[in-house]
This record gives structure tokens, sequence and C-alpha cells, in this order.
């Protein structure tokens, strides 16, 4: 717990030294202002809440790709990666706290969203049901959480994280139907995007939005959970194998 | 108990590429630091100092051998090492630039498992112990390299070790500050704390260690007080003498175990020997010749340290 506390406070902290963490937060309306323009234009008014969901999601996942995950080796370049492996408290714990309040500093997007599409298109979408969002909207930000803790560990081992993070976004972003729901990709992919938690997120929200039913949603909510679960399983064990395997070589300082 | 014990650590690192050389960083070193004592580990560049200490700490794996700190293991054992020690690794990096001094100690009183309130209180306590409460709002990336250093200093005490790695603690630190930070040690030995010093300043180690292992080359050379280490080349004496006629000393010059008669800017001259008790039959003709001005002196550690490693200079 010391850990999650101390690393939740600590990320605070540094998004306020360090405020280009914020980026998500300035582009998520703008996507917003696209997305709803696009589809205005084409006669959909029927997607605007997709229009205003996906950013939100392209938001949090861009803070788990970037900032969370490259957060190891920011802090071994930084050289406190050494005295930190060398405290009492596990560097997954702390990870887990850091990750958990870039979360919660991306769920603003969703407010900013809701506000800039009223703002310039006088979007008012009443809330279906706003307590299936809610809990979506947590348990998508918990399982990103997870996957930003598992890129964290494997970023850390290749040279170029950075490239993989420009070019992984969009892919996801499809795969994960985030914008455009998975049923309309190729029935191939489609067996793909179920494991990744980004599309069932992505379906509950447009769900929990516009339907006057959301169909399953426990069982769906606890997909996305477990999927989140997973990939904190598999970032857990990674980072433990990574991390004896730098105190082998002598890698957890750069020189 | 001893608070160190090494037993035979070697460290390898092998190349990552096949041009590359593999490094022996420590070959089968062994030592042992009581409760209490404050241990210099002296050497230069490259010697093995910051892998020893890496290892003590946790932080790196040792290729063979075993090394415990207060009873534990530090490869098996790491979680009931960890809460014990403190380490100050020094240099430019290290801590988080972007936020204050403050912020860096109390984030690092966190991972001690501190409270808030705990955390706060004592990253006050050390700043003032360290000299830098007026600085302590500062964001690190204005702190000048002996602020830096000093705020390192502060981190390594937070967890309140009982045994506390230095490496390298005073560089970057003006002349005051280092005097400063050398009491401080003594004051942290009068605490009850074991401290291992790795560095490469033989007036530091002279000034401030029990103890110190000379090590070169991955390799202990010698393992005792400063002062003992200065005896065990005592035939390195030399003797300094005013007023002496010139005759009687080029008949010095010739002794057997005199190796060498030099001025001293005007003021004497020095005598040096290598041989046990050709200092006695120096003495014995110099007073013969009525000289009353005679001083004899023991190397010091730097001494040692030159004529056991040898004038290695730039050369890592």
């Amino acid at each position: 717990m010391h850990g999650l506390v101390a690393g939740f406070r600590l990320e605070l902290r540094l998004v306020r030294a360090n405020p280009d963490a914020l980026i998500p937060l300035v582009t998520a309306p703008l996507f917003a202002i696209i997305f709803l323009a696009i589809f205005r234009q084409s006669g959909r008014p029927d997607l605007e809440s997709d229009a205003l969901m996906a950013p939100v999601l392209m938001s949090l996942w861009w803070i788990a790709l970037l900032q969370a995950g490259t957060m190891i080796t920011g802090d071994r370049w930084q050289a406190v990666l050494e005295p930190m492996i060398a405290a009492p408290t596990t560097l997954a714990s702390v990870l887990l706290g850091r990750v958990a309040s870039l979360m919660c500093v991306g769920l603003v997007s969703f407010f900013e969203v809701w506000a800039a599409g009223w703002l310039f298109f006088g979007v008012s979408i009443p809330f279906e049901h706003p307590g299936a969002l809610a809990l979506t909207l947590l348990a998508t930000a918990f399982a990103m959480a997870g996957a930003a803790v598992a890129f964290a560990a494997l970023f850390v081992m290749t040279r170029n994280a950075y490239t993989f993070i420009n070019s992984a976004s969009f892919p996801f972003y499809v795969l994960g139907g985030v914008l455009v729901p998975v049923a309309f990709l190729p029935g191939w992919l489609q067996p793909v995007s179920s494991v990744i938690f980004l599309s069932w997120s992505a379906d509950l929200l447009r769900a929990s939005l516009k339907e006057p039913d959301v169909d399953d949603f426990w069982i769906r909510l606890a997909v996305v959970i477990v999927l989140g679960v997973i990939s904190f399983a598999i970032g857990r064990v990674l980072l433990h194998h990574i991390l004896r395997r730098m105190r082998a070589n002598g890698e957890l300082a750069t020189a | 108990m001893e608070a160190v014990a090494v037993d035979e650590i070697t460290r390898v690192f092998e190349p990552r590429r096949r041009s590359g050389t593999r490094v022996v960083a420590l070959d089968e070193v062994s030592l042992t630091v009581p409760t209490g004592e404050i241990h210099g580990l002296l050497g230069p560049n490259g010697a093995g100092k910051t892998t020893l200490v890496k290892i003590l700490s946790t932080v790196l794996l040792p290729t063979s051998g075993k090394a415990r700190v207060l009873g534990h293991d530090v490869v098996a054992d790491t979680e009931a090492v960890r809460p014990l020690i403190g380490i100050v690794f020094g240099g430019e990096r290290g801590l988080y630039w972007r936020l204050t001094g403050r912020q860096n100690l109390e984030y690092w009183g966190a991972l001690y498992k501190l409270s808030a309130r705990e955390a706060k209180a004592r990253a006050q306590q050390l700043l003032e112990r360290v000299g830098m409460v007026d600085k302590a709002d500062e964001r690190v990336e204005e702190y000048s390299r002996g602020m830096k250093q000093r705020l390192h200093l502060a981190r390594g005490l937070m967890g309140d070790g009982k045994v506390l790695f230095l490496d390298e603690p005073t560089t970057g630190m003006d002349p005051l500050a280092a005097r400063e930070f050398r009491s401080l040690i003594g004051e942290l030995r009068d605490e009850g704390r074991t401290i291992l010093l790795a560095t490469h300043d033989m007036v530091e180690a002279e000034m401030v260690c029990d103890r110190v292992t000379l090590i070169d080359r991955g390799k202990v050379i010698a393992t005792e007080s400063p002062r003992t280490l200065g005896r065990v080349l005592s035939r390195f004496q030399r003797i300094d003498v005013e007023g002496v006629p010139s005759a009687v000393l080029d008949e010095i010059r010739a002794m057997h175990g005199v190796t060498s008669v030099t001025a001293i800017d005007g003021v004497g001259t020095r005598i040096e020997v290598d041989e046990e008790g050709a200092t006695q039959l120096v003495l014995e003709r110099l007073v013969g010749a009525g000289a009353t001005s005679v001083r004899t002196s023991l190397p010091s550690l730097e001494e040692v340290y030159v004529q056991l490693i040898g004038e290695r200079g730039m050369e890592i």
C-alpha cells in the first residue's frame, strides 16, 4: 500500500512539474471536434456519442502507452531506478500507483470532450445508464493501468520503445474498436480484437450511452476487468524477470 | 555479528558484443566490517569499489560468492536487507530534478514505508542536518553539484538504515562542505551505524575511516587501519633534518638502505630509506654530526596507495 500511495503522489507531483503529460487533455477535445464534424457532415447524429467516447479511450491509451510505458526507462535514465530497487517497497506497487494517478488525470478527458461537444456542436446526449457508464470507465482505466505495467516492463528492454509507441497506437485504436465498432472489421480480425480489452470497453461505453438495455453488462464488465488483471499479471511477471536480469547484468543504471 | 561479511565475491561482466572485453570487476573479494565501524574502500577508478557497493546494496547480483549484511544474504534475502541499509550513490543524476529537494526526500521516505507525517518530519530534520533547508523548496534542476550531493546524502539517510553505503559521497563538494560531511560521518557512527565508504580520496579515507581496504583491479590488496597501512611500509620511512654539512649527507647517501637524499626548498634535507634498520643507522650518523633538528615520519596513506598500486596515472 505504501508503494501505491507513494507512486500516486509522486506522479501527481511530476505531472504538475512537467505538464507535457497533459497533452492528451489538449488533444482529446480536438479529436472530439474532428469526429463530431465528420459524423455531422455524414448525417449520422446517432454516432455522436461514439465521436465523444473515442477520444477518451485514445487519451487513456496514449497515457498508458507513452507516459506510463516509459516510466521505468525514464527512471533508469535519471538514475533513480537503482536506489529505488534498493528500497524496501516493490517497484511494481510504485509503478501501479503512478499509473493509477495518470489514469485519474486521463479521465478528466471524459468531461472535456462532453464540454467540447456541447460548446461547438450543441451535443446533448442523455446518459441512458450513468451507473454502467461510470463503472465501465473505471474498469477501463483499471485495465489500462494493467496494460501500462506490462508496457513499462517490456519497453525497458527495447531499444526503440518510442518507435513502437508512435506506431502502435493506431492499430490498437482499430483493433480496439475505439471509433469504428469491431463488428465492422473483417471477420478474421475479430478474434484478435476479442483479447484486447479496448474492444470490450468501447462496445460497453457505446451501449451504456445509447441502448435501452445493456445486454450482459456484468459479464462484459468482468471481461474488461479480467483482461486488465491478466495484463497486470503479465506485466508483474515480466517486471520480475526483467529486473532480475538487469540486476544480473548490471543494467539498472545507464552509463 | 558483523555488519558486512563478504566471502569470495566475484563479479564478471560479459561483453555484449563479440568484440567486447570480458571484465572481472571483482575477483574473490573477501572482507568483513564489524558493527559500528567506518570502513573505507580505497582504490582508483575501475578498481571495483562501486561494483562491491552495488552488490551489497542488492542492486547487482554477484557472479559467485556470498555476502551478508547484518546476517542477511544479499541475494537470497534481499527483502530483509533493504530496510536495513541506506545508499548514497551521488552524482549529477539520481534525483527527480523537476521536483524540489523536499519532495524528493518525502517520496523516498514513503519508499521506506514512512507515513506522510513521518516522512515530512524526517525530511525537514535531514535537510537541516545537511544544511539544505534554504534550498529545500527549489527544484533539484537548479541545484549546484554540491547541493545535489548533500541531498543524495539526506536521501540515503531517509530510511534510517543501520548500514550505510556511501559511494564517492563528497564528489563535487567544496572543502568546507566536505569537512562538515566528514564530521557528519563521525556523528552517524556515534549513532551506532556502520558505514562503508567507497572513495579514491586518500585524505578523506585517512581522516574518517577506522580501517581501509585497498582494492585494485577487483582484488583486495590490504585491509588495515590507515596508520597500520603506513607502518606496513615503515621501511619506507623518511627523515627530515636541518643544518647538516654536505659531507655528512654524501656519506649518508652512500649508506646501504638509503634511497634518496634531497633538499627541501632550502629549508633542510629529506632522507628516504627502504630497509628496516637503515633509519637507525642514519639517525646515529646525524646525531653524531651534531644535527639537532631531526624528524622522522611514516608514509601517508597516499604514499602507501601509490607504492602498492603504482603510478597508473590516467590509465584504467
